[in-house]
């Protein structure tokens, strides 16, 4: 059994995902304690042509699954191929694409699965991870059980590692060992729509402003979208933000939406309710604006400012903007 | 066309969670529920049903024997039949056990389409329904936010990065359903009446071909803790001031933070 650390790199358009660096790096951390190679397993358009340039993240070497443009779930006959017996621990990011090309190794190869973590060391030689569990009531700490195969699957929330920036190094680029024939290849997209705006990936965002029912329509997400502009992030909603129509789904935070932990998330006229806290409830700092002096979410805030986001977003904004030109 | 929907029986959302002296989930003391993700891939499945596409909807669950009331309450909704799964090896199944479990079972029941909600309430990695998929070896249709058949193949509407997708893929498949495929309804009085009498099955690991030994003590994985979060500092508070002197001290707190 190796000591190496696989993690999965989505590319798309010719670019990899934040979540590709972001692993790079985590996976050059982990094979740094355990003693061996990050190794990228690199699929989707244009992952051919990048899969060298995860050395500079700190991929050792890569190994291309596949480069076209299909749904995530046919690359898992390659990535069983190629994750079988090949490491420790596979790191997965924690998105739908992942978590399904995680659970086909799962299924496949018999293996442990852990996350989304909270953190996660090697320890005597296996894969130690910290999840918090039951919405967030509970912390627990798992390793796999005596005799269990390799590799662990570990899913990683964005931003739980930052990507090393500023190197030069170039991965070993080399094709996927032969795959099985396997069912999990027969999804194939029937029709594509294209939204008419260009949405934001809400996972990459390091700050985000976020705005529920509260905002009370689509005009009102405007000042919310010029706070984000000034803070240089990125505009989500919860839940019934979005089942109002007021912005698109590909934005909402929560437990049936993107998982985000951003450095900080300002929540605007979002009462809290535990399916939109557990999408956001590992960002790094809570800022809440409400006008109810009892919602939940003033309970778990690091931050809770009482009034009416109408007025107290654009003078923070108006704050912000004159700081920044100081 | 025969769909089978996957249903787990959770603590109810607030309910007091805890672990148990051996570090697995107490899933006999608290109040349960239908896991409410579920619950859209049940109303999903009788929307088919209701059009006449589905000729019949099975619930299986695994858990428990209280998890027989889920069952129950899913068979108020609608549907004709259930199983659970329930045995002492599962005590304390993890996501590869729970799969390698509910694989065996499907392969007995051989649906057209098994149906899962997109996650559980009390377990946060989604990784069951794909690998269901792979142990079976069939398609995953994953996270429609609406299910359709056409002939010998299903299809999903999925969110893609910028707009939405249809995948498809030939029967039989697993999928799972967002909460965007509709509300659920609630079941009738008629419907709890009617439910009393419709077939509930029993079964043991031995029942769908797997002993304790192909479960491995029902986990690859093994809890070596569970503890309360860390305490978090106090929220602070800014209230009862005017737009432009909250907005200077939310600044403030932000420029300490380096947030700005």
């Amino acid at each position: 059994m190796s000591n190496d650390i696989l993690f999965l790199a989505e590319f798309a358009a010719g670019t990899p995902a934040r979540s590709a660096l972001e692993l790079a790096t985590g996976a050059a951390e982990l094979a740094s304690q355990s003693g061996g190679s990050a190794i990228g397993l690199a699929y989707g358009a244009g992952a051919s042509e990048g899969a060298a340039a995860l050395g500079a993240h700190g991929a050792a070497r890569a190994i291309v699954l596949g480069n076209e443009d299909r749904p995530a779930i046919t690359y898992a006959p390659a990535l069983v191929a190629a994750a079988r017996d090949a490491g420790l621990a596979l790191l997965a990011p924690a998105t739908p694409n992942g978590r399904d090309l995680a659970a086909a190794v799962v299924g496949s190869l018999h293996v442990p699965a852990f996350g989304p973590v909270r953190a996660v060391r090697i320890a005597d030689g296996v894969v130690e991870s910290e999840q918090a569990t039951l919405q967030g009531s509970v912390v627990t700490t798992s390793r796999p059980a005596d005799g269990a195969p390799s590799p662990s699957i570990v899913l990683v929330l964005a931003n739980t590692f930052t990507p090393a920036e500023g190197g030069t190094g170039s991965a070993e680029v080399s094709p996927a060992p032969a795959a099985e024939e396997s069912a999990l290849a027969r999804a194939t997209v029937a029709e594509s729509h294209e939204a008419e705006a260009k949405v934001v990936n809400l996972e990459e965002a390091t700050i985000i402003v976020a705005g529920g029912r509260g905002v009370a329509s689509e005009e009102g997400f405007a000042p919310l979208r010029a706070l984000a502009e000034v803070l240089g992030g990125a505009v989500g909603a919860s839940r019934a933000a979005a089942d109002a129509g007021w912005i698109p789904y590909q934005l909402q935070i929560g437990q049936t939406g993107k998982v985000v932990k951003p450095a900080l998330y300002i929540g605007a006229g979002i009462s809290g309710a535990i399916q939109h806290r557990v999408g956001m409830q590992t960002a790094e700092h809570v800022v809440a604006i409400n006008k109810d002096p009892d919602a939940p979410i003033g309970e778990f805030a690091d931050l809770f400012v009482v009034g009416d986001l109408f007025q107290i977003i654009p003078a923070l904004t108006e704050e912000i903007r004159r700081r920044k030109g100081a | 066309m025969k769909i089978v929907v996957c249903i787990k029986q959770v603590p109810a959302t607030g309910a007091d969670k805890r672990y148990t002296d051996d570090l697995t989930l107490d899933r006999t003391s608290v109040d349960a529920i239908i896991n409410p993700l579920d619950e859209y891939a049940i109303e999903q499945a009788l929307r088919l049903a209701d059009a006449g596409t589905a000729d019949s909807v099975t619930y299986l669950s695994m858990g428990p024997d209280q998890a027989a009331e889920a069952l129950r309450r899913a068979l108020a909704m609608g549907g004709d039949d259930a199983v659970l799964i329930t045995d002492a090896a599962l005590a304390g199944a993890d996501e590869w056990a729970t799969a390698k479990v509910l694989a065996a079972a499907l392969d007995k029941l051989a649906p057209d389409v098994a149906l899962m909600g997109m996650a559980s309430d009390d377990a946060r990695g989604s990784l069951v329904p794909g690998a269901v998929a792979a142990m079976r070896n069939v398609p995953l249709l994953s996270y429609g936010s609406e299910l359709a058949i056409d002939g010998d193949a299903a299809r999903v509407r999925r969110l893609s990065a910028t707009g939405f997708d249809w995948i498809t893929a030939p029967l039989p498949v697993v999928a799972t359903v967002t909460d965007q495929v509709g509300e659920p309804r609630y079941a009738s009085l008629k419907g709890i009446m009617a439910a009393k009498r419709k077939p509930l099955e029993t079964w043991g690991v031995a029942d769908i071909g797997l002993s304790a030994d192909d479960l491995n003590g029902a986990a690859l994985t093994v809890v070596t803790d569970a503890r309360p979060p860390e305490e978090k500092a106090p929220t602070e508070r800014i209230e009862n001031l005017p737009a432009t002197e909250a907005a200077t001290k939310i600044a403030d707190w932000l420029a300490a933070r380096k947030l700005i």
